[in-house]
């Protein structure tokens, strides 16, 4: 088995970069929605196959074993090619919270079925009372016997209908002192009476999002991942490498080129007030990763990021905005058109971007709770 | 204005408002939408019973005489509640163009009566949007060449055509269904449907050329784009009050999310963003009454590019602070966010009227 970390970060890159411009499937590229195991099956099979599936993983349990300046590596090949993240709620969320936290048993039981897809996760946390305020989360777990018996609601839960199991977090003790205290973190199937689950339509016409019901739905005792009542400190724990990534300049980047292939088509750049807009928007793309590269750098030399990471996030989402509303600008009389708008051989489709932006600034922690983060943590306000 | 004309306006809105309501309000839009019929036969018969088809067409014209402030009015009416059937495009485009060319002809009192009004088919699409000039030709016979951003064309019978000729533009008119007419369906954000149109060689009736085509076309122009700015305007009203609704009753952290002043602030920026496009409208539709059609066409750059400003940052605000839910299709805000996107690229954008904006006002003080 290759040691990858012994490599050179350029020849690591050419590896990785090689490998998904010969084997991933070129109708995959840039996919525009969030797709369903079985369109993207093809492509995992290979990627199992390589042993590529989780790259942050250790090598023992099935993964690359990558320290954090390959996986950074790892991370923006995959976005530069325009690799799909697939359904990897498994790879990226439960795996390295039954690696942390779980038992040898059930990390034998289960980390085996999430590199194989034969188990396809999603994640329960938000619910319509605990957006923002998680921590303000009220679907319950009660033991009963060897099982918990599970009652609740839990919403923005991506792809649940396209998911055989959920990870959630839960209340095991109402009575705690403070609502941080007594939640808890559960593995439980998707497939049993006591659940359903009813997909949103977006404004955009979509429906990647889920709300998921729980009516004394049961799973086993065994499923309790780390200590009862300590699910909170450990969702925050997992969330910490994760951080940067919802911060990373991929979407922007991908986004500002869209805007200039359209801008370009219909003559923008020719336009004074355009050129000025457009590299206002290049150039805070541009610096913003070089924002990014430090926090990089940092997680690179081994140490743990702060709070002061959610800057990225902020930048980036509003940015992307930005772009996506010049692009509308620029479709002028086409603007509220669905659908891709040509521009030579090319179809842009102006209005998804546009769309796929709004979001940004509300998910992963809206960009106000982000600023709340940094005006106590960093700014010590 | 006289207070009798206040009076007669503030009658006027809130007879629209009482119809709007009592035929569901956004619900109703949103059941349009999903039938996908694009059109509420009832609702329009109630429109003109109650006068609003005829509102800005003079007296002498078969109209009501009530001027561009009343059909400012129930523009912003009609915005308020998301209105999918083209009620402005009607008003301001196909009467507007008849009452102004060719004030006898049975099609105007019909539309007027509330017969579905023909779509009119004056924009052409260049390599970057908009073309600058018509090249679609009237031979006196027979239609050649293609238009773009027709709205209300899926329902029409016909279209009403501006083409270039012998003397200059032409005023026609066209079966939507007959022989050398294609129609090319867009879908748009809202649900609604724009067409591109193709004419080779399809049978014409002339109604009017000559100079007074150019004018006429240039005036019900201004108006019909004023009257968008009011549409949207009444749109961003919806989506600010929907959006205290909700900020005065989402619990996060044990309190109103509109209790924290960062919102608070927000919240504050939208509402005079909303007062300014209020006042900007209401002040350009008079000027607008009675002026020639140059400031006729400087106030309605005027007016589109406010409302076209303040639409865009309160429904974009709305969104973010309905947060996770005004993502959904479920919450109305989205609704308004879509609606506004149409609106706002219909007739120009901010930035394409503040352009013109600024052209008409150095052409007026060049020969002043």
């Amino acid at each position: 088995m290759t040691d990858w970390n012994t490599l050179s970060d350029e020849e690591f890159r050419t590896q990785v970069r090689t490998f998904f411009e010969s084997e991933y499937p070129e109708e995959l590229r840039h996919l525009p929605h969030r797709p369903t195991f079985a369109e993207i099956e093809h492509w995992h099979v290979k990627l199992h196959a390589k042993g590529w599936v989780a790259p942050a993983w250790p090598v023992e349990h099935g993964g690359m074993g990558l320290e954090a300046a390959k996986l950074i590596i790892f991370y923006e090949e995959q976005q530069r090619h325009g690799v799909i993240r697939g359904r990897d709620m498994g790879v990226q969320m439960v795996g390295p919270l039954i690696i942390k936290f779980g038992t040898q048993e059930q990390k034998d039981d289960w980390l085996p079925r999430i590199l194989s897809c034969e188990d396809i996760w999603c994640q329960g946390y938000s619910e319509p009372g605990a957006g923002s305020d998680l921590a303000n989360l009220r679907t319950s777990a009660v033991i009963d016997g060897d099982d918990f018996v599970i009652n609740g609601q839990k919403i923005w839960t991506t792809m649940a209908h396209d998911a055989s199991h959920i990870f959630m977090l839960v209340r095991t003790d109402p009575d705690a002192p403070r609502k941080q205290q007594g939640i808890s973190f559960v593995l439980a199937a998707m497939d049993q009476p006591g659940v359903e689950v009813r997909t949103i339509t977006t404004l955009a016409g979509e429906t990647e999002f889920c709300e998921v019901f729980f009516d004394d739905a049961r799973t086993p005792r065994a499923n309790l991942v780390g200590e009862i009542d300590k699910g909170w400190s450990m969702a925050k724990a997992l969330l910490s490498f994760e951080r940067i990534f919802i911060g990373s300049p991929a979407l922007a980047q991908n986004a500002l080129g869209q805007l200039e292939t359209f801008a370009r088509g219909r003559g923008a750049f020719e336009d004074a007030v355009f050129r000025d807009r457009f590299s206002e928007l290049a150039l805070d793309v541009e610096d913003h990763a070089a924002l990014y590269s430090r926090f990089a750098d940092q997680l690179k030399r081994g140490e743990t990021l702060g709070a002061d990471v959610s800057m990225l996030k902020i930048w980036v989402t509003e940015t992307y905005q930005r772009i996506s509303e010049l692009m509308i600008e620029v479709a002028g009389p086409d603007g509220g058109t669905i659908g891709p708008l040509q521009v030579g051989n090319v179809g842009v489709d102006v209005l998804a971007s546009f769309y796929k932006a709004r979001p940004t600034t509300i998910y992963g922690g809206s960009n106000e709770i982000q600023r709340n983060i940094l005006s106590k943590a960093v700014l010590g306000l | 204005m006289t207070d009798e004309q206040n009076e007669d306006l503030r009658l006027l809105r809130d007879s629209v408002h009482t119809l709007l309501d009592r035929a569901g309000g956004i619900a109703r839009a949103r059941r349009v939408r999903d039938e996908a019929v694009h059109w509420d036969a009832a609702l329009w018969q109630e429109l003109a019973e109650a006068g609003v088809l005829g509102v800005a067409t003079p007296e002498q014209a078969g109209g009501f005489g009530m001027g561009l402030p009343a059909a400012g009015v129930i523009a912003h009416e009609l915005g308020r509640v998301i209105t999918p059937e083209p009620v402005v495009p009607a008003i301001g485009l196909a009467i507007g163009l008849m009452h102004r060319l060719c004030p006898d002809d049975p099609a105007l009192a019909d539309a007027i009566a509330g017969g579905v009004p023909p779509a009119v088919a004056w924009q052409e699409r260049g390599p970057r949007g908009v073309s600058g000039q018509i090249d679609c030709a009237f031979d006196g016979k027979a239609l050649n060449g293609a238009k773009d951003w027709v709205v209300g064309a899926g329902k029409a019978e016909r279209l009403l055509v501006v083409a270039k000729s012998s003397a200059g533009l032409a005023f026609v008119r066209v079966a939507t269904g007959g022989a050398g007419v294609a129609m090319q369906a867009r879908k748009q954000s809202d649900g609604s449907v724009q067409h591109g149109v193709t004419f080779t060689g399809a049978a014409a009736e002339l109604l009017a050329e000559g100079n007074v085509v150019s004018t006429a076309l240039a005036d019900a122009v201004a108006d019909t784009t004023a009257l968008a700015a009011a549409e949207l305007v009444g749109l961003s009203a919806s989506a600010l009050e929907l959006t205290l609704d909700y900020i005065k009753t989402r619990e996060q952290f044990d309190k109103l999310i509109g209790a924290f002043q960062a919102i608070q602030h927000r919240a504050v920026d939208m509402k005079i963003m909303q007062e300014v496009a209020e006042a900007t409208i209401r002040e350009t539709l008079v000027v607008m009454e009675g002026a020639d059609t140059a400031q006729r066409s400087r106030q309605a750059s005027r007016a589109k590019a406010r409302a076209c400003t303040a639409a865009q940052k309160i429904t974009r605000e709305a969104i973010q602070l309905h947060g996770a839910v005004g993502y959904t299709d479920e919450f109305d805000i989205g609704l308004l966010l879509n609606r506004a996107l149409v609106l706002s690229a219909w007739l120009g954008d901010a930035t394409y009227h503040r352009r013109r904006w600024l052209d008409a006002r150095e052409t007026e003080g060049a020969t002043q």
